[in-house]
């Protein structure tokens, strides 16, 4: 059970904040003058949400992961002095300048939030790729080439296994980022959570906003539990 | 040597390469819609060939070369390739303009942004590379001392985004100003909790999952979250609405922005108290120093590296963050970037975006040499 500990906390936020979204619950906040989004219209965004951040994380995850597994290996070994510049550098650029950037020239919707997603989360990802791998001691990865495993061997056996915890961790700053950046891609005309917020701004409709942004929160929270308990079925007693 | 050589022959070929297949410009008969493009070629007119072979020496040098002198050629070819292309953009973007009408627009196309973005970045490693002191710094300077004086020359003055910058001057000065006064207050307020969450030592736990859950709420729910609660009190008690409190505005982006500074100021905060070693601080214990004395003479001066990394990513966090104020009303350059993308006229999110991003920069480069400088100067 104690593995689990540490995803108690962002399972019960999140499910606190999902039931807060509820319209009902929210109108109690908000005021009763403005008109809050049907429980049907908010799981609507809410899976368009999902489907778009699932996207996005597959993406990010499998370049930044595909990337961070290459420059771990050992003739790249000169190339990672300059992972940690490059992804400090890439943070310069925060995701709704992407979003704004994007707009005239891929429109409307969601290509535009998949490539802020894309150029946001993919330095991270390498970047926790590749401090994951490389928390894993050397000495075991000479006894596995000792004992006659292949580099793919040694990969698949030794490195991944000891280094699940860390590349689950990044996955879950991933997501999370995943969850924000999507949310920001309403701006783009996406159909997201950040819908209501950004409609709720313009036009006042502070019950619809606080439905936005607590939703999005929950399911920040609750995913970021699920990989906390992923990380915790993991760790090694 | 031989991966050298083919490295090498590829970044030759690469700028050529972008200019054979991308165009540099495109001519529109107003601001919001694309237009044609223009080929390189057509565009640089009698610059065409030095700029081609300037930015082929300099990349090639570049990817090729380690040495001093090699590096110094590298970042002058470089340099130099920069400014004729800026200044070959300029004068081909008067050559298309010309018995145009006046509303017309020339804008730079991929092609363009490619090349420059290439050269530019080129510059700093080849000057760091070169053995000049502060090289990312000095390559950073030159290149906006390079672009301020061509621009108040009027050399560029037929580019569009050139043309926009002339137009809302006044606005684009003011932005800047507001996202700066934001980014600041918002470093400082945090800055303040974290000093004084840094003085309950018995919390340390609780807070650590505080500020580390703040981090999982996406910005934008943040924000609105703030301004949905901030409007539900003000109606709650009307009479707080005269103290000049309002549910929009600076408030709400302050606090939005400063509550996801906590995280990196606290942990580089924490880090920077444990820096000293266990025999530092018994030797300091032994020789009889107060714990005041251990905290300005020992762990400041041997954190002070980490207390600086950690304002180096909140403060390049605030300005990005900046940029979703003006959302809740705050100003700033988002309000350029929301104005463009509401009348879908790319030339003003640009005219928003880029100088937040060169402030980032400026301040991502700038504290990490801060950084550096600290750590030579308190060795551990």
């Amino acid at each position: 059970m104690s593995r689990f500990a540490p995803a108690l906390g962002p399972l019960l936020l999140g499910i606190v904040l999902g039931l807060g979204s509820h319209p009902a619950l929210a109108s109690l906040v908000g005021g009763a003058a403005h008109r809050p989004l049907t429980p049907g219209r908010l799981t609507e965004l809410a899976l368009n949400h999902l489907a778009l951040a699932g996207g996005g994380l597959a993406l990010v995850a499998g370049i930044g992961g595909g990337l961070g597994l290459i420059a771990t290996r050992a003739r790249f070994a000169a190339w990672r002095g300059s992972i940690d510049t490059l992804a400090a550098l890439a943070q310069a650029v925060p995701p709704v300048v992407v979003v704004a950037l994007a707009l005239p020239v891929l429109g409307f919707g969601g290509p535009p939030t998949l490539l802020a997603l894309a150029a946001y989360g993919i330095m991270p990802a390498l970047r926790g790729t590749v401090a994951a791998l490389e928390s894993v001691p050397p000495e075991a990865r000479e006894a596995a080439r000792a004992i006659g495993l292949t580099p793919g061997q040694v990969l698949r056996q030794v490195e991944l296994p000891l280094a699940a915890q860390g590349l689950v961790e990044t996955l879950r700053t991933a997501f999370v980022l995943s969850v924000a950046v999507t949310a920001v891609g309403a701006l783009a005309g996406a159909a997201t959570l950040g819908t209501p917020i950004v409609a709720g701004l313009q036009n006042q409709n502070f019950v619809a906003m606080l439905q936005g942004a607590l939703a999005s929160a929950a399911m920040a929270f609750l995913g970021d539990a699920l990989l906390l308990a992923a990380g915790g079925l993991l760790r090694r007693e | 040597m031989i991966a050298r050589l083919l490295l090498g022959l590829a970044a030759a070929a690469l700028v050529p390469a972008i200019f054979a297949l991308l165009p540099l410009l495109h001519l529109a008969p107003n601001r919001l819609v694309t237009g044609t493009p223009i080929s390189a070629g057509e565009v640089l007119g009698p610059w065409f060939w030095p700029v081609e072979g300037l930015s082929a020496l300099g990349i090639t040098l570049l990817a090729a070369c380690r040495g001093r002198v090699g590096s110094a050629v590298a970042a002058g070819a470089c340099a130099a390739a920069v400014t004729l292309l800026l200044i070959g953009l300029g004068s081909g973007a008067d050559t298309a303009l010309a018995g145009q009408p006046p509303a017309s627009r020339a804008r730079l196309a991929a092609g363009a942004w490619i090349g420059l973005i290439l050269l530019s970045a080129a510059l700093p490693p080849a000057a760091r590379r070169a053995g000049l002191p502060g090289g990312g710094l000095v390559a950073g300077a030159g290149l906006g001392a390079l672009l301020t004086i061509l621009f108040a020359s009027g050399s560029l003055d037929g580019l569009s985004l050139a043309r926009e910058v002339r137009s809302r001057r006044d606005v684009l000065g003011r932005a800047i100003l507001d996202h700066l006064t934001l980014t600041l207050g918002a470093l400082l307020l945090a800055l303040l909790v974290t000093v004084l969450l840094g003085l309950w030592r018995r919390g340390r736990g609780a807070i650590d999952l505080g500020v580390s859950g703040v981090q999982v709420v996406p910005a934008i729910a943040l924000f609105g979250g703030l301004v949905a609660a901030g409007s539900a009190v003000l109606n709650a008690l009307p009479a707080l609405r005269g103290y000049g409190l309002s549910a929009l505005g600076t408030g709400p982006a302050l606090v939005g922005i400063a509550a996801y500074l906590l995280l990196p100021l606290w942990r580089g905060l924490e880090a920077a108290l444990r820096a000293p070693d266990a025999e530092s601080l018994d030797a300091a214990r032994a020789l009889g120093l107060s714990p005041r004395q251990i905290l300005t003479d020992l762990r400041l001066p041997l954190g002070a590296a980490i207390l600086v990394g950690g304002l180096r990513v909140a403060s390049v966090q605030a300005l990005g963050l900046a940029t979703l104020g003006a959302l809740v009303g705050a100003g700033g350059l988002g309000t350029l970037v929301f104005d463009g993308m509401a009348q879908f006229a790319p030339d003003l999110i640009l005219l928003g975006a880029l100088p937040m991003i060169a402030l980032s920069l400026a301040a991502e480069t700038g504290l990490r040499a801060v950084e550096a400088a600290a750590r030579r100067r308190w060795p551990r």
